[in-house]
């Protein structure tokens, strides 16, 4: 009953005395839940490891046919049967013959799980397609998630209920032809897809936009639904972080150096020339700090996590022997990515403060946006006066009434500009100290070196130590 | 390719001779190179037209001579004009100050580039002539470096400050990623250089080991950066980095750069800027298929260093000699822009001025409220030497 297990898959039980008992299953939980070991009718002379390794021999031997939908293991088979000896002919094993069954055992075992690993591998591409859940899912192609953050960021600020999931997949589509995406394998851009998550009615199209891959058979084992949710549970999160620093290249560009609101102005009262440059400064001091933030947390999730646990999966995938292994590396390499981007249940405060950090840059990007367009339009009526001035000497005085009317105006304007940017700025600074605050009490390590980074040059060290002795 | 930057070569970098000498800020604003600006503008544009997504112009030129200041300045003009919202990036060369040029004119012509790089590109690198002479001469043992070789080491410095655009990752994707974390303050915008391991074209190299480490930190050595320090030993001191990009180029673990990140500190190899926080961004990028390199492991540093402001000061004294003798200024009174006076020289000398006041004040921890003073009482920190800043041209 072993050897036609091990060697064949087939399960010829009539009368329940054999220690594997399949049940029927779907499809994509064949291999997770369609055998089982039924501790009760293991023989003594079997170890529960030796039972295991038949248990999951027949396993994947069946995995192969029904799943992979592959024939090539009956060859494996053969020459595992070869090897140990004896001939696919039915009982050639007598009773309490345990090295021989041990040995044939070893013998099918190895190469049926190499033939498994090599169908999913070359066959099935599993490497390719985690690379590829990792390049989208994870951002990893930046140009593409670039682009259709360009393009699908105006529509996500409507309301949930807008927006179709048939537009964005038109988004998604043009994403892909306008960056490097389009050189990839077809197949795995087609299992590319839009998902609208389930959303309520204050939702915004930010809340609920994501994308997933879909898996398909023989893939699907590893891919089950519960792995692919904690795909799309980073990918909520990168692509929030995303949107942020998009959010803070879009005020830089706005404030730009060859910007026209960088240059001086020359009509301006002295007063109100000093209240400027004060607004402006502080706002770029302020965007230097936050985008410090945000530049070094997403270093820290490239290079702490997605990267590193990469690396490690990498390896443990060329390690692996059969599929048990290489499930139990996936699940490794994700939940250490889980774990990493605060997104486990232990760092729930933590990752609260950090979307509070979010949200208030998001906030400071409208101010900024609202203080670069006033200072703007400032510009243009201190520049007509004066060109009208040098046409008609008559009209300066009504022009010098207008001068002033425009003066006062820009310096309301402003002080309610400057003060806005200060509740932000402290605003952010308690944020800050409570998220950094919080950095040191995490368990991991890598945590550690995101404190690091971020006070790389012992900034808010000092800042801590100087509030603390005044 | 999914590049996104439209890059258009205009004209070559190098030129610290020119057969233009002395008309040559003028020649574009004047009559005579009206036809050419036009054919070359028509050029730009039907390039951008041809642009799927379009984010900026990377412009080469030098300052000193003839066409790379002059038509480089117009270009800059026209294009901050007409595509106000696209970046402009340029690879800017800065003459060697060690021989005297053959452009006369140089000071005047430096000068005048220099307040158009100012007000009219986002990012300006800076190559530094004097600079990559001397790394040819010390660091290549090249006794009379030619200009093709000089010239390898710049493309050497563009080709891989744009890896990561060419090779999208995670992060540093576009022009616009790349520079805004470098150029916090916008008028700082000018950038130095460095790389390492340095070779020529088909120069044989010793193959060195190179670490993650290894490289971050011949970056910081003054001999690999491609712009030379004029500051004096006590002013070199307090020069502080505004911010740095290193990318890294090669097999690189990722592992190693939180490591080498902890050695550059615990060895306090960085002088960073008091006033906000900052940190060494890396950047790990593939190499070209294409191209065969001996080394493992190599590097570029961009970073902005408040020292750069004594190459301006330099170019500043340079210009107030001549000034001073009333030297070759009949030249560019026949051009309209100079026709009431030479306003526009004094113009440029104050914003100059202005951007080397900046970037002093970056070294001090109180930048933020620089420049906020009463204009009376405006010496800042220790020992103001340049005197009083106007608040006009204080941003």
């Amino acid at each position: 009953m072993v050897r036609s297990w091990v060697l064949e898959g087939e399960l010829e039980d009539t009368f329940g005395e054999f220690f594997v008992v399949g049940q029927p299953v779907k499809v994509d939980l064949l291999w997770r839940e369609g055998y089982k070991l039924h501790p009760g009718m293991l023989p003594s002379f079997i170890s529960p490891s030796l039972a295991q390794r038949i248990l999951r021999t027949g396993k994947s031997i069946n995995f192969l046919r029904v799943c992979c939908d592959d024939h090539g293991w009956a060859d494996a088979a053969s020459e595992a049967a070869a090897a140990s000896g004896t001939t696919t002919r039915r009982g050639g094993l007598g009773y309490g013959e345990t090295d021989a069954l041990e040995h044939l055992v070893a013998e099918a075992a190895k190469r049926i799980d190499k033939h498994l690993l090599d169908v999913l591998y070359k066959r099935y591409k599993f490497k390719e397609h985690c690379l590829a859940i990792k390049r989208y899912l994870l951002l990893g192609q930046g140009d593409f998630v670039q682009y259709l953050m360009d393009i699908v960021g105006p529509k996500l600020s409507e309301p949930a209920n807008n927006i179709s999931s048939f537009e964005l997949a038109g988004f998604l589509e043009a994403a892909i032809r306008a960056s490097n995406a389009q050189y990839d394998d077809r197949d795995m851009l087609d299992r590319l897809k839009v998902k609208m998550m389930p959303h309520g009615s204050g939702d915004r199209g930010w809340d609920v936009f994501s994308l997933e891959y879909e898996a398909r058979a023989p893939l699907d084992t590893v891919f089950t639904e519960s792995v692919l949710s904690k795909y799309l549970r980073v990918f909520n999160f990168l692509w929030k972080l995303k949107r942020v620093e998009h959010a803070l290249i879009g005020i830089w560009k706005t404030m730009k150096p060859n910007c026209i609101t960088s240059n001086s102005f020359v009509k301006l009262q002295a007063s109100v020339k000093l209240q400027l440059l004060s607004a402006l400064r502080r706002c770029q001091v302020l965007w230097n700090e936050m985008n410090h933030f945000v530049t070094n947390f997403q270093y820290y999730i490239m290079f702490e996590v997605l990267e590193v646990s990469w690396c490690n999966f990498s390896k443990e995938m060329e390690a692996a022997k059969d599929l048990d292994d290489l499930l139990v590396a996936h699940e490794k390499y994700l939940n250490f990515i889980v774990g990493k981007s605060l997104l486990g249940e232990q760092s729930q405060t933590i990752r609260k403060s950090l979307f509070v950090l979010f949200e208030l840059i998001l906030r400071f990007r409208s101010h900024a946006d609202r203080l670069y367009e006033g200072i703007y339009e400032l510009q243009i009526r201190t520049k007509e006066p004066g060109r009208e001035r040098n046409k008609t000497q008559e009209s300066s005085s009504w022009i010098s009434e207008g001068r002033k009317a425009i003066t006062q105006r820009a310096g309301e304007f402003l002080q309610s500009m400057s003060q806005d940017m200060d509740s932000i700025a402290k605003e952010y600074t308690t944020s800050l100290d409570a998220f950094l605050s919080l950095l040191p009490l995490q368990q991991s390590v890598d945590l550690k070196f995101l404190f690091f980074r971020l006070d790389f040059t012992e900034f808010y060290s000092r800042l801590h130590s100087k509030g603390k002795e005044s | 390719m999914g590049f996104r930057t439209g890059t258009t070569g205009i004209s070559t970098t190098m030129r610290t001779s020119s057969l233009l000498t002395t008309v040559v800020v003028l020649e574009t604003t004047g009559p005579v190179g009206k036809g050419v600006e036009e054919e070359i503008m028509d050029m730009i544009d039907r390039e951008a037209d041809g642009s799927d997504s379009l984010e900026g112009f990377v412009l080469c030129h030098s300052i000193a001579g003839g066409t790379g200041s002059g038509m480089g300045s117009y270009l800059l003009e026209t294009l901050n004009d007409r595509y106000s919202k696209k970046l402009v990036q340029t690879y800017s060369v800065f003459p060697n100050q060690m021989e005297t040029s053959d452009v006369v004119v140089q000071p005047y012509n430096s000068l005048l580039t220099l307040k158009r790089l100012t007000l009219n590109a986002d990012c300006v690198v800076v190559l530094d002539n004097t600079a990559l002479t001397r790394i040819a001469v010390e660091r290549l043992h090249l006794t009379n470096p030619t200009f093709a070789q000089t010239n390898s080491l710049v493309s050497t410095v563009m080709s891989a400050s744009t890896t990561t655009l060419r090779y999208p990752g995670y992060m540093n994707n576009d022009l616009v990623g790349l520079l805004a974390s470098l150029i916090p303050t916008p008028r700082c915008h000018f950038l130095m250089t460095g790389y390492t391991p340095l070779t020529v074209e088909r120069q044989a190299n010793v193959i060195r080991k190179t670490t993650v480490l290894d490289v971050m930190r011949r970056l910081l050595q003054p001999k690999n950066v491609m712009v030379s320090s004029y500051a004096r030993n006590k002013e070199a001191s307090q020069a502080k980095y505004i911010s740095i990009l290193n990318i890294i180029q090669g097999e690189v673990d990722p592992t190693q750069v939180h490591e080498s990140l902890q050695r550059i500190r615990e060895r306090k190899l960085v002088n960073f800027i008091e006033w906000g926080p900052a940190s060494i961004q890396v950047a790990l990028s593939k190499k070209s298929p294409y191209v065969q390199t001996a080394h493992r492991v190599s590097g570029l540093m961009l970073a902005s260093h408040t020292s750069i402001r004594h190459l301006f000061s330099k170019c500043l004294s340079q210009y107030d000699k001549l000034r001073k003798k009333q030297a070759f200024l009949d030249n560019y009174r026949k051009f309209p822009m100079f026709d009431n006076d030479l306003s526009e020289f004094d113009e440029a000398r104050d914003i100059i001025e202005s951007l080397v006041d900046e970037y002093k004040a970056c070294e001090s921890p109180d930048y933020i409220k620089w420049g906020m003073e009463d204009p009376e009482q405006l010496v800042t920190g220790e020992g103001n030497a340049s005197g009083v800043v106007d608040p006009r041209m204080a941003f």
